[in-house]
């Protein structure tokens, strides 16, 4: 059987697809992307653990090693040239607000709004918290058990974050993601749930739980594991943490046409920052858009194929039928 | 360039097909989807009322590349005086509702190029794409409102083409 052919000419793409999955810190370990396996997945549904960040605009990745020549004879000229440091940069602008946009939009923890209890005192990252919720057995991750009479302070449209309480605990914490690093012991029973990003819409109420809008990050809750309500989304300009994601871009050509940029280690490498966008090309008005704009740094990590420290692997999946 | 044009069309009258049965016209004594292509069609008198009337204008080659681009520009024309059982008070919901139509067809903004001059139709190597729709303001003329949006359409010319 003979296959026809054609000469490809450069990809036509119309918007760019960011994923994003989260990095072991303990650990130290990425999410691999394997192009050669993964490289045909439905861009709505990503292989596990990539989550789909939806379209990004003003994408710009920015190749910051610089190299230099050995130099040598006289007069000088190169005889070699040596890549003297590795750094690349990646930015653009997020089409939505969500926890994770946000989080990943920030150079600092990303923090959840805990709904407080009655007559707390006020704080700046949100007053003491109402008690938390404990998950009975029996829960998915797209359904929390509980009591009856817990159930029941709940409703459709609550936003709720589960986590294990914090007891005195330093290092990484947060599951699935680690949301931050504790350097000292906190008093704060709630930090971790304040972190998470184990955090989910509830579409239902019964009196045996609450049926989630879409399944928990962290998968069915672990015994131990605590529920609360949250109001809504909090990060800090300034701190020490420094979030990081495993990222996959995803370039779709006219043709069919794949063009992924991985990159195994993201860092934030900004504050939190917005830029604002006309509502509409032709529309004189004063309406804007307001976006989060990502700035990340790459960070390296050692092939196994062969040792060499990389920061980006770029893959390019052709057209069906075109000429290489 | 004709197999692209031919493509672009069929897909979108599948998809109208899919999302709106109803939408019908009775044309030469058949009843079709409810889009036509108005230069292979006789010449009308009067636009037909509830039907989309695809239309092709520019034509544009790009020959920098390895594989010739064109980009062809398609208007769609639409118009509707509404159902008599509302006496035609329902004419904007009824614009309304094409409009919501023709964004709706032209989603996902690509389709395989098939040659149609074979039977069956055959599958050429290349696909057909297109930007977004732009549409132009309402014109009212008095009880019908009648609606233009354009569409850039864009094909590879492949040998024998």
């Amino acid at each position: 059987m003979a296959a026809n052919w054609y000469l490809a000419p450069a990809p036509v793409t119309r918007r760019i697809r960011a994923y994003f999955a989260p990095v072991n810190r303990a650990a130290q370990a990425p999410v691999l992307f394997d192009p050669s396996q993964q490289g045909a997945f439905s861009l709505d549904a990503p292989p596990s653990p990539w989550i789909s960040l939806g379209w990004i605009q003003d994408f710009v990745r920015q190749p910051a090693s610089r190299t230099s020549p050995v130099l040598t004879g006289i007069p000088a000229s190169p005889l070699e040239q040596v890549r003297e440091t590795l750094q690349a940069q990646v930015s653009f602008q997020f089409l939505s607000w969500t926890k994770l946009t946000m989080a990943l939009a920030t150079g600092s923890q990303h923090m959840n709004l805990l709904v407080p209890a009655t007559g707390a005192s006020a704080a700046a990252d949100g007053a003491q918290a109402a008690a938390a919720v404990t998950v009975q057995a029996g829960s998915t991750a797209s359904f929390v058990a509980l009591t009856a009479l817990e159930a029941a302070n709940f409703a459709p449209g609550n936003i709720v974050a589960l986590d294990v309480d914090y007891t005195g605990q330093t290092g990484y914490v947060g599951s699935p993601v680690s949301g931050a690093y504790v350097r000292a012991a906190l008093t704060d029973v709630d930090y971790i749930r304040r972190v998470t990003f184990n955090v989910s819409l509830v579409s239902q109420v019964s009196s045996t739980g609450l049926t989630l809008a879409e399944p928990l990050p962290g998968g069915p809750p672990a015994a131990g594991v605590k529920l609360q309500a949250v109001t809504g989304f909090l990060d800090r300009e300034g701190g020490s943490f420094y979030q990081e994601w495993s990222a996959l871009f995803v370039i779709q050509g006219s043709q069919g046409e794949r063009i992924f940029l991985y990159y195994p280690r993201l860092q934030s490498r900004s504050g939190a920052e917005e830029t604002t966008l006309p509502l509409a090309g032709r529309q004189t008005g004063s309406l804007r858009r307001t976006l989060l704009k990502g700035q990340f740094l790459a960070l390296p990590v050692t092939d196994p194929l062969d040792g060499e420290r990389v920061l980006c692997y770029r893959s390019f999946l052709p057209a069906p039928n075109a000429l290489i | 360039m004709q197999n692209a044009k031919d493509s672009f069309y069929v897909a979108l009258r599948t998809r109208l097909v899919a999302i709106d049965p109803s939408r019908t016209i009775l044309l030469r004594g058949a009843v079709r989807p409810g889009i036509v292509v108005e230069e292979a069609e006789a010449p009308f008198s009067q636009l037909p009322n509830d039907v989309f009337i695809l239309r092709w204008l520019v034509l544009g080659v790009d020959l920098d590349f390895p594989s010739a681009m064109a980009a062809e520009e398609c208007e769609f024309v639409y118009q509707t005086c509404g159902t008599q059982s509302f006496g035609g008070l329902d004419r904007g919901r009824a614009l309304s509702g094409m409009d919501e139509e023709l964004l709706t067809i032209l989603q996902p903004f690509y389709t395989p190029k098939l040659n149609y001059i074979s039977q069956p139709p055959s599958a050429m190597l290349t696909g057909v794409f297109w930007d977004e729709p732009s549409f132009a303001p309402i014109t009212v003329q008095r009880d019908r409102l009648t609606r233009t949006a354009r569409v850039m359409v864009y094909s590879y010319r492949e040998q024998g083409e």
